[in-house]
């Protein structure tokens, strides 16, 4: 439940954190409007705490790493970086020359690349081609190290399941891998001509466009199969089609982009590289990142957020550098465990887990979080910004601060007149111990008394909430979590999919193995409707459905706090990144 | 060590010279003895604000655990500094932190001095033991001391913590578990020469036995050394506590301790905005414990002559 943090996968890891993938609205008066005209040159200077995770595109499921990608790598399609929080979710052409109207009942895509589009190669610039896209996706599933995202294309792409399955039985090292990606067909992404790819699906995917976005579906030079995913070698001879390249980089120490000679402006309308280089100096605390932002010493933050305090004081003193965006997240929200014995089964009654919805005190939480500035109270499914979010509550209570005498006549008519304890585990880390405290404080009103459990960061999903065992023994009650969808807009498949779909097998993040057939029904018409109005409502329905088994209590969805240096200029968000968009901003001394 | 004792005669001979007790003299020399005065006082003091900690709650009407949202944060949820409402200023859940450093110092007292009692305890039983019988049992316990006294506590603390669940018993008890050595090494070198010594051999001589001479000739010789490592113990098992809590493996919250107060006021940057709450928690944890060491010294001053020449 901090900023900046791993991208919630549903096929990985991580599944609590407040930065995401998607971003809407961007408030507060800034200086992103850029003033005057745009100068080229400069050093921009980045603070980091951490480092990427990966280098390589396919691997990377990190929300900071996407700013990096989106400065050395291109993608068929992308999104303009903008304060406008329409502008910034629609999906625009990057490296093919428009965006594509589906065919063949919506399960082809064809793309057209860009003439001029380049490769930085060793031997000099080469045009990117339609191999290219069709190796990239080759490469999601080498039996080295798959991509994390590689679930969304795996269930969609044609063949893509049998390729997969011949790519797990390939000695992992990089001959066998390349002779594998090189001889084996993958029906789903098919070279037409040198500048002309198809993508052919399974089923309808409305959401397959934004999908296409991702770093993951970044092409791939023919170079990279001579080594193995993101090694040591992949990293010295990195190969990039953005506008810049990698001169020097130390793991976890400090990374240098400068131009890349062999990208051609006239063939990108995205990125307008004003900086000539980009340097980022990791290992620094987000407190020494912050006031070396507000000293100009750097210019803008990689993977550190502001802290609540700090943003609600900039807030108020309208600082120009500040501003926040919506980023489609919903956390916390806390997962009712129905499997658990506590309480004489109690959480398996429906009544009593509506008497937890009134006697959640959303207002306090969001007051923790920053106050109304920084975060929203959010009472669906689906955060703001995500296809289906919309405004509704079925447990609506006066100021969002939770109905105590509602909640204790619901336990009493559920039998439990004297009210239940439960045990909730929190993640001992950052704010959440705090935001635990508020939660606690709100149920005790209700005579729902919470016995708070501190769990080091690194267990508590391993250790509690995704053990099953755990689960059912009744370890845990109610727990706090996070969500972040993996793509812009239409990205409710994310959410959704992982969360609240049970076919049978266990899915990580669906806790209590929650199952609700007219939902997944819904949400499968949801994600093949081509029109995003009508899917909306059908998402809509779908987070109405869920919320009406009150599985999941949502609490807050936190907007993302972005502040930097007074050099900064047209400071514009990336959506992918929820940050400023390196490759637009430019310096002023 | 004898007892001292005048004889009729020369007690006759010098009236002038009244006999003082060990615990007349040591009392004398702590009040001559300014700063151990002052750390005292202090303590007295600490111990009279962690007592009244329930009646602070009902002066300023904020119970320690009770979120005052309204009147102790802004609507973005920043607490409200020092004044007439919240005296030492509210922290980032609107709670008082007067309040709460009232109840904290109930955790560090009990703490400090419950784990350091029963680590002393520990200490001087096993100390005592291993010295007195030597042989195969001092081996063996001398072995038990370097193991433990081997593993890297805070490691292992957090570990343990992690397996068991935080708890104010298991915080005392894993502070006890590592404290013990140190007070069990200086006891066990103690009674080595001590057993050799002739009022030993006297009891001994007479029929007592063994515990009968652990616990009415050594154990009584043992009181300064003890006294004093036990007092230095408290402000170590208090910052032992304030690590863990800091850390989230101590006191689980909402309950309130001094490391938690500096966890919290910390784990989300909010310091650089509320400074009082690092402030009142830092110097009651700096004073608390500067306070024990400093009266420590000055009761190791008091009670061995020796050290006290040395550090003239």
């Amino acid at each position: 439940m901090t900023p900046q943090k791993r991208l919630m996968v549903p096929l990985s890891l991580f599944a609590a954190s407040a930065v995401l993938l998607s971003g809407c609205a961007i408030d507060t008066g800034n200086s992103s409007t850029p003033t005057g005209e745009a100068q080229k040159g400069g050093i921009l200077k980045v603070g980091s705490n951490g480092d990427n995770d990966h280098l390589d595109p396919a691997l990377t499921s990190y929300v900071p790493t996407q700013n990096f990608i989106r400065a050395t790598n291109r993608q068929l399609l992308s999104y303009e970086a903008s304060t406008d929080e329409n502008t910034r979710i629609q999906v625009k052409a990057d490296l093919a020359e428009e965006v594509p109207e589906a065919t063949n009942g919506g399960k082809t895509y064809t793309f057209t690349i860009k003439e001029g589009a380049n490769w930085d190669a060793a031997d000099g610039p080469r045009q990117i081609v339609a191999e290219d896209v069709v190796r990239g996706f080759k490469r999601l599933c080498n039996p080295y190290r798959s991509s994390p995202l590689l679930g969304y294309f795996q269930t969609l792409l044609t063949g893509m399941d049998e390729y997969c399955a011949g790519f797990a039985k390939i000695e992992a090292k990089p001959e066998p891998m390349a002779k594998y990606i090189n001889s084996a067909k993958l029906p789903g992404v098919r070279a037409v001509d040198e500048r002309t790819v198809e993508f052919n699906l399974k089923e309808p995917a409305g959401d397959f466009i934004y999908m296409l976005t991702l770093a993951t579906a970044t092409p791939a030079p023919e170079e990279v199969l001579d080594y193995l995913p993101d090694s040591p070698e992949y990293r010295e001879n990195f190969v990039a089609s953005g506008p810049y390249t990698v001169e020097e980089y130390t793991a976890d120490k400090s990374l240098k982009l400068v131009r890349n000679e062999a990208w051609k402006p006239e063939t990108d309308t995205l990125r307008k590289a004003n900086v000539d280089s980009i340097e980022m100096t990791m290992g620094l605390s987000a407190d020494a990142v912050t006031q070396q932002l507000q000293a100009g010493t750097l210019d803008m933050s990689f993977d550190t957020g502001l802290a609540p305090s700090v943003a609600a004081q900039l807030a108020a003193a309208k600082d120009p550098d500040f501003s926040t965006v919506d980023a489609g997240s919903v956390n916390p929200f806390l997962w009712i465990n129905v499997d658990s014995p506590s309480n004489d089964g109690a959480l398996a009654d429906k009544k009593v887990r509506e008497a937890i919805q009134y006697a959640t005190d959303k207002a306090s939480v969001v007051q923790t979080l920053g106050g109304e500035a920084v975060a929203k109270v959010q009472n669906g499914i689906f955060g703001p910004g995500v296809l289906g979010y919309h405004d509704f509550d079925l447990y609506p209570t006066e100021g969002h601060k939770g109905d105590p005498e509602k909640a204790k006549k619901l336990l009493a008519e559920a039998g439990y007149p004297d009210g239940i304890t439960l045990k909730m585990p929190y993640r001992n880390k950052d704010i959440e111990p705090q935001i635990a405290q508020t939660l606690q404080a709100g149920f005790e009103k209700a005579g729902i008394k919470i016995e708070l459990i501190p769990v080091s960061p690194t267990d508590y999903y391993t250790e509690f909430l995704v053990n099953r065992e755990e689960t059912k023994a009744g370890k845990w009650d109610i727990a706090p979590m996070g969500w972040s969808p993996d793509w812009q807009g239409g990205a409710a498949r994310s959410v959704f999919q992982p969360l609240f779909t049970y076919n049978g097998t266990e899915s990580t993040y669906n806790l209590t193995n929650y199952d609700n057939k007219e939902a997944d029904k819904l949400a499968a018409k949801a994600v093949q409707e081509p029109d995003a109005a009508k899917a909306q409502e059908l998402w809509a329905q779908v987070d109405e459905i869920v919320m009406g088994d009150s599985i999941i209590v949502p609490v807050a969805a936190p907007t993302t706090r972005l502040y930097h240096s007074k050099r900064v200029q047209n400071f514009q968000p990336y959506a992918l990144a929820t940050q400023g968009d390196w490759t637009n901003v430019w310096v002023q001394d | 060590m004898s007892a001292h004792t005048l004889t009729p005669a020369a007690a006759t001979a010098a009236p002038e010279v009244k006999q003082r007790s060990s615990l007349r003299m040591t009392v004398d020399y702590l009040l001559k003895d300014r700063a151990s005065l002052i750390a005292a006082s202090f303590l007295v003091l600490l111990v009279l604000f962690a007592l009244a900690a329930p009646l602070l709650a009902g002066i300023t009407g904020h119970p320690a655990n009770d979120q005052f949202r309204e009147t102790g944060l802004t609507p973005a949820g920043v607490p409200v500094g020092p004044g007439t409402e919240f005296w030492l200023g509210a922290d980032q859940l609107g709670r008082d932190v007067l309040v709460r450093l009232a109840y904290g110092a109930r955790v560090s007292l009990i703490v400090g001095v419950v784990a350091s009692l029963a680590a002393a305890s520990i200490g001087i039983m096993v100390g005592m033991v291993a010295g007195y019988f030597g042989g195969k049992v001092d081996t063996v316990l001398s072995r038990c001391i370097d193991l433990v006294m081997s593993v890297p506590f805070l490691l292992a603390a957090l570990a343990l913590v992690s397996v068991l669940g935080a708890s104010l018993p298991l915080s005392v008890g894993v502070i006890v578990f590592f404290s013990w050595t140190s007070l069990a090494r200086v006891i066990r070198g103690q009674v080595i020469a001590l057993r050799q010594r002739e009022f030993v051999e006297a009891a001994r001589s007479l029929g007592a036995g063994h515990w009968g001479i652990i616990f009415r000739d050594i154990l009584p010789n043992l009181a300064a050394p003890i006294i004093i490592y036990a007092t230095l113990m408290i402000p170590s098992s208090i910052v032992f506590e304030a690590t863990l809590s800091f850390l989230g493996m101590g006191i689980v919250p909402p309950d309130a301790s001094w490391g938690g107060m500096l966890a919290e006021a910390s784990g989300n940057s909010i310091y650089l905005t509320a400074w009082w709450l690092v402030l009142f928690p830092g110097l009651a944890l700096l004073f608390t414990t500067l306070a024990f060491n400093v009266l420590g010294d000055g009761l190791r001053d008091a009670l061995d002559p020796r050290t006290r020449r040395k550090a003239k």
